[in-house]
């Protein structure tokens, strides 16, 4: 079986798996990705929920931090993100899976000189810090300060969440006071990942912020095969670099905190130069 | 990295989360507080208030015994609520500014109230701070099946096949957009009591608990 498929199948096994709500199944486990527990379907909870519950208003209404709340997604991720980095993007987020299709629309925009620089002006390496500042802006500071802001805003939810619910539920449910906005939020998150290849996972993921830097402690990455082989090999046909969807320069990787484990460059290198490595290197 | 860096690591994580489902309530508290209870905040979305009066409970189960106890000297006025939960701190100031009472947020909170001259039995129950009894009055009175928070529920009394019977209304969230201000809402909750007030008043005499 190809290994782009196998990666497929385990996206969509995973996507079933975290909606088995309807038959019954509800449990006490964060997603190791960005899914909302408020999807009709959803077994378990967002990481982020219980972050941001861990720390509600503890400064204003003088609560103390709940510590359960906080360490046991940090657990969960911690433990995922030890063994395999960021592969579980790449691997299982359901979000990943509809970039994965979004991509290949986004790859056909760069035909057009308009968007060709499009995510990889010198600029963008330093976009990709946004996702940090909203994990601990958006996620832990304003939820700490002033309330629940990321969560109302979230174009996650408004997707796993808000839609399946208004179309569950016709007349059920009105929208909040930040539901506008939200919407605005969520076209733009459209925008963005149809236009530029896994643009959220690259710049806003909350939930990539935890997982990266786990890429330079892992037991599972992608490597080069060892330098002298490399150097003397390698055709300089950056083939790797240009099916990276995350738009790495996979020439120089190493244990980089943006890759997500997919296996493209992998399977792109003519000389078998890029590999999967165990905690070698 | 060396390999024995990247399996230590592991072995610490896995060590770690196993002592947080061993020693820690944290996998029933994620449960019971993030997965079973709707976040109205995530979904962007607010309950659509229908001002309806049933007799029915919403899972077929039996009215609490306090509730039962309670209407005899007048009706029961239930508050639900949880620590975090945007929602539940818009309706909390209305709710205290209503019946003039003052409580932690976490605190368990009862009293027997006078309400324009009427007993009014309120009950704030913050569903992450209660007893079993009280945690599941709230899927005893969520009538239209949103388990979310937060949820006001009003219990009065009235007439059906021949027995007075609890007759009970709950409403959501913040009752949505129609009633955007303190004002509003302290109106809209001064309306529903008043009704309930009345039906308790008309059939009260007939009831045992």
């Amino acid at each position: 079986m190809k290994f782009q498929l196998k990666r497929l199948l385990a996206q969509f096994f995973i996507f079933l798996s975290a909606n088995l709500r309807p038959f019954g199944v509800k449990t006490g486990f964060c997603y190791p990705f960005f899914y909302c527990n408020a999807c009709p379907s959803a077994t378990s909870a967002c990481p982020l929920r219980p972050l941001e519950v861990s720390v509600y208003k503890f400064i204003q209404d003088d609560n103390s931090i709940k510590w359960t709340f906080l360490l046991f997604p940090i657990a969960i991720l911690g433990l995922i993100g030890a063994l395999s980095g960021r592969a579980i993007c790449g691997w299982a987020c359901p979000i990943g899976l509809l970039q994965r299709a979004t991509g290949k629309i986004a790859r056909k925009f760069k035909k057009y000189p308009l968007f060709k620089k499009m995510g990889k002006h010198p600029i963008e390496q330093y976009l990709r810090y946004i996702k940090y500042i909203n994990l601990i802006g958006l996620v832990f500071v304003t939820s700490a300060l002033i309330g629940f802001y990321f969560t109302d805003i979230c174009p996650i939810g408004f997707l796993t969440g808000t839609i399946p619910t208004l179309l569950l539920f016709p007349g059920k449910y009105g929208p909040s006071s930040y539901f506008w906005i939200a919407l605005v939020i969520f076209i733009l998150f459209l925008i963005l990942i149809f236009l530029i290849e896994r643009g959220w996972c690259r710049y806003f993921c909350p939930v990539g912020a935890i997982l990266a830097p786990f890429n330079k402690i892992s037991l599972m990455h992608i490597t080069r095969v060892p330098e002298e082989t490399f150097q003397k090999e390698c055709l300089h046909c950056n083939a790797c670099s240009n099916i990276c969807p995350m738009g790495i320069d996979v020439v120089k990787i190493n244990r980089d905190p943006e890759c997500i484990l997919c296996g493209k460059c992998i399977e792109v290198c003519p000389k078998n130069l890029i590999e999967y490595s165990r905690g070698q290197k | 990295m060396n390999k024995n860096i990247s399996i230590s690591i592991i072995i610490v994580f896995s060590i770690f989360l196993t002592g947080m489902f061993v020693y820690t309530d944290g996998y029933e508290d994620i449960k019971s507080s993030v997965v079973e209870v709707l976040c109205l905040s995530c979904l962007k979305l607010d309950p659509v208030t229908q001002l309806e009066y049933i007799f029915e409970t919403a899972n077929s189960n039996h009215h609490p015994d306090f509730v039962l106890n309670n209407l005899t000297s007048g009706i029961v006025f239930l508050h639900y609520s949880k620590d975090a939960c945007s929602g539940c701190d818009i309706i909390l100031p209305a709710i205290k500014e209503l019946f003039s009472v003052e409580y932690g947020k976490e605190d368990m909170f009862q009293k027997k109230l006078t309400f324009e001259e009427n007993t009014v039995h309120y009950y704030y129950i913050n569903t992450d701070h209660t007893t079993d009894e009280k945690q599941q009055s709230f899927k005893i009175y969520d009538k239209d099946h949103v388990e979310g928070l937060p949820m006001v529920t009003i219990i009065t009394l009235n007439y059906d096949h021949g027995t007075i019977k609890p007759y009970y209304t709950s409403i959501y969230g913040t009752f949505g957009s129609k009633y955007d201000t303190l004002q509003k809402r302290y109106d809209f909750l001064t309306d529903i009591i008043s009704e309930s007030i009345g039906l308790w008043e008309e059939n009260n005499a007939g009831y045992e608990p």
